[in-house]
């Protein structure tokens, strides 16, 4: 884990060349070194490649993929697209937020539960995401399921 | 360097392939085991793990899914007998079926729906779910890379006519003639120009890009180099959605393979040109998918469309011509330089040629990949080959090419499949999303679900696509509510018109036709009072 300037900026320095392009794939980088995008990354980055932090946070922020935000320790997204729709995810999502209780605070340090556009699993539908890991033909028993044992690991 | 050099050297690659294969396989039973995103989401991943444990005697095989979704996970075994048998749905706590077929005790395929794969026309698809994903001995072998060679030894204006001759259109929902493109590109003076290969497939109800670069990557990656070979290009990026990581593992260790036997990289098969290949990862969203977009976000800036033109082919990656094309066009074009333009011709409904993947899915009882030639009408699609509704359901609205396009009642069923659009309310073939609701679905949920996908995804580039999409939803709403009168009915169909003619890319040019076309066929239901 890389904690200190530093060495990500000696981690940045082996991995990307200096030129704009770069950009993404080291956010990307940051985004699997530590779950999400960090302030302080996202400056060193922009060090890196020449690039203003605001720029860096400007670009980073029109990306749905990439987290500016720790998101904790279990990530859960549901498909909410028609055919998983059509499948019964409003249901798994209806269920998964009673369940973790999502809203009223108690459990959000651990929990981050959202919808998805689209799983792109739609022969497969219903479909959630536990921890980067999708899973398809689902029930809201199964889907809790699930999300419990992933919490439990 | 000859031409003869060039055939040579590409026969030779094959025979060597087919020698290591026939040496390594003689004898042995063979399980192939279909693990591909969808698959992997019902255990395959598992299942293969388990197989590869217990039987070190079989030759395992990691291939990509088939695009039969509903009989994920599918496991093909060739028994010590030779004989081969398709097993579908088959779980890892259980392998005694794929022991019984191996030593020849049964021999029943277990197929969901029998026809399903025969009943289509598979090129670009071909070989997906049978081929080793991660050999490159197994694609050769199945003719692979023999269209690359041949391509490098004619001009490369002779691949462009036959290209153009073949009259295929961009299959990732632009529908553009690709040998046009091409010719363009190469027209443009430049020091350097670019390939880019739009595997971002961002749209909700698409699954082919994934399917192909899990199942036949090398397809990809060789129709990609006839391209750059016919635009004059030596850069080849494939861009990959961030999520597909199981894809992009599958093509880097195919351009890795492809490297490795001189196929790509410097000099490739000897012809002097040089394919440079490199991967890219999109970050989500829709536009990510748009061709301005994606290279701004290869160029390190916010995911946002550029003003056209210029057009990528005149100034794109870098300000230097730039080629994107989808990877279904592209893994249709070694068909077309081997068999030539005629045999692709043939296919179709005489105006319009070739094969487009529909991705099935929704209420129908084998949702998945189907690949039928252009002209191939929707009930053909949803009733013969994806089995119609389940018992008990009927067909109700039909979403019909993703939230850009628009949906269809099951009186349009007869409507056959072509470029662009199917309708004139803004109902386009797309990438070929095709989600069928059944009738207990309500219009006005289905419109509104594909309103809201608009509004979520407009990246606020363009005024009216920025306001427009957020403020159709609440007016959608105003109608669910039955609060809406005659007036804001009209008021909706005008911004939904506005926000198409009034936006830069194509999320924005298209974000009113699912409420176009919904008030369209569904006016009466859209804008019904809410019983209470």
């Amino acid at each position: 884990m890389i904690t200190d300037q530093n060495t990500l900026r000696r981690e940045l320095r082996a991995k990307f060349p200096r030129n704009h392009g770069q950009l993404l794939p080291a956010l990307h980088f940051l985004q699997h070194e530590f779950g999400y995008l960090p302030d302080w990354a996202m400056e060193v980055v922009g060090w890196h490649l020449g690039i203003p932090a605001s720029e860096v946070y400007g670009a980073a922020t029109s990306y749905t993929e990439l987290r500016i935000e720790d998101p904790g320790d279990t990530v859960v997204r549901v498909c909410t697209a028609l055919s998983c729709v059509v499948a019964g995810s409003k249901d798994i999502l209806t269920a998964l937020e009673s369940e973790l209780g999502a809203g009223d605070g108690a459990e959000e340090a651990v929990f981050t539960l959202e919808e998805t556009p689209c799983g792109f699993l739609c022969g497969m539908a219903p479909a959630i995401e536990v921890n980067g890991r999708w899973h398809g033909r689902l029930d809201t028993k199964s889907a809790i399921e699930l999300v419990r044992s992933a919490a439990h690991d | 360097m000859t031409d003869v050099s060039l055939q040579t050297r590409s026969k030779e690659l094959v025979s060597r392939a087919k020698d290591r294969l026939s040496v390594a396989r003689a004898g042995k039973p063979s399980v192939t085991v279909q693990v591909g995103h969808c698959g992997a989401s019902v255990g395959a991943s598992e299942l293969a793990a388990a197989i590869t444990d217990r039987y070190r005697d079989a030759i395992v095989a990691i291939a990509g899914c088939d695009g039969a979704c509903f009989a994920a996970p599918t496991v093909i075994v060739t028994s010590r007998s030779g004989h081969t048998h398709r097993l579908e749905r088959v779980s890892s706590a259980d392998l005694e079926p794929i022991a019984r077929v191996l030593n020849d005790k049964t021999g029943a395929d277990t197929t969901i729906a029998p026809d399903f794969i025969t009943a289509q026309q598979r090129i670009a698809l071909d070989g997906c779910g049978t081929l080793d994903a991660e050999s490159i001995g197994d694609y050769l072998v199945h003719g692979g890379y023999s269209a690359l060679a041949r391509a490098l030894q004619s001009d490369p204006s002779d691949v462009i006519h036959e290209v153009k001759d073949s009259r295929i259109r961009g299959r990732g929902g632009a529908y553009f003639p690709a040998g046009l493109k091409w010719e363009s590109a190469r027209g443009f003076a430049a020091s350097q120009r670019y390939m880019i290969v739009n595997c971002e497939e961002g749209e909700p109800g698409l699954f082919k890009d994934r399917h192909l670069m899990e199942g036949v990557p090398h397809r990809i990656i060789e129709g990609a180099c006839i391209a750059a070979y016919a635009s004059d290009a030596t850069d080849i990026i494939f861009y990959i959605n961030a999520e597909a990581n199981l894809s992009a593992q599958r093509m880097e260790t195919a351009i890795q393979h492809a490297r490795e036997l001189g196929l790509i990289g410097e000099n490739a098969l000897g012809s002097g040109y040089d394919f440079n290949i490199e991967i890219r990862r999109g970050a989500g969203g829709y536009v990510c998918g748009e061709e301005t977009t994606l290279i701004n976000t290869v160029e390190g800036y916010r995911r946002e469309p550029r003003i056209r033109p210029p057009y990528p082919v005149e100034s794109g990656l870098w300000s230097r011509p730039t080629v994107i094309n989808n990877a279904e066009t592209l893994a249709s074009v070694p068909f077309i330089v081997s068999n030539g333009a005629d045999a692709y011709t043939q296919i179709g409904d005489g105006t319009d040629t070739g094969t487009k993947i529909i991705n099935l899915s929704g209420a129908v009882r084998c949702p998945g990949l189907i690949e039928v030639p252009m002209g191939t009408t929707l009930r053909e699609i949803i009733y013969d080959i994806g089995g119609g509704p389940p018992e008990g359901s009927s067909v109700g609205v039909i979403g019909v090419g993703g939230p850009s396009s628009g949906v269809f009642p099951s009186s349009m069923l007869d409507t056959p499949i072509k470029p662009g659009f199917l309708h004139e309310s803004g109902v386009m073939l797309g990438a070929g999303a095709v989600i069928v609701m059944d009738d207990t679905m309500d219009p006005l949920s289905v419109v509104r679900n594909l309103a809201q996908y608009n509004a979520n995804e407009s990246c606020g580039k363009c005024t009216p696509c920025r306001e427009g999409t957020p403020r159709m939803v609440e007016m959608i709403d105003s109608m669910a509510e039955g609060k809406a009168t005659q007036d804001d009915v009209d008021e909706l169909s005008n911004l939904a018109r506005l926000v198409n003619n009034a936006s830069l890319c194509g999320l924005g040019q298209a974000a009113g036709n699912p409420i176009l076309s919904g008030l369209h066929f569904f006016r009466d239901e859209l804008t019904a009072k809410p019983k209470s």
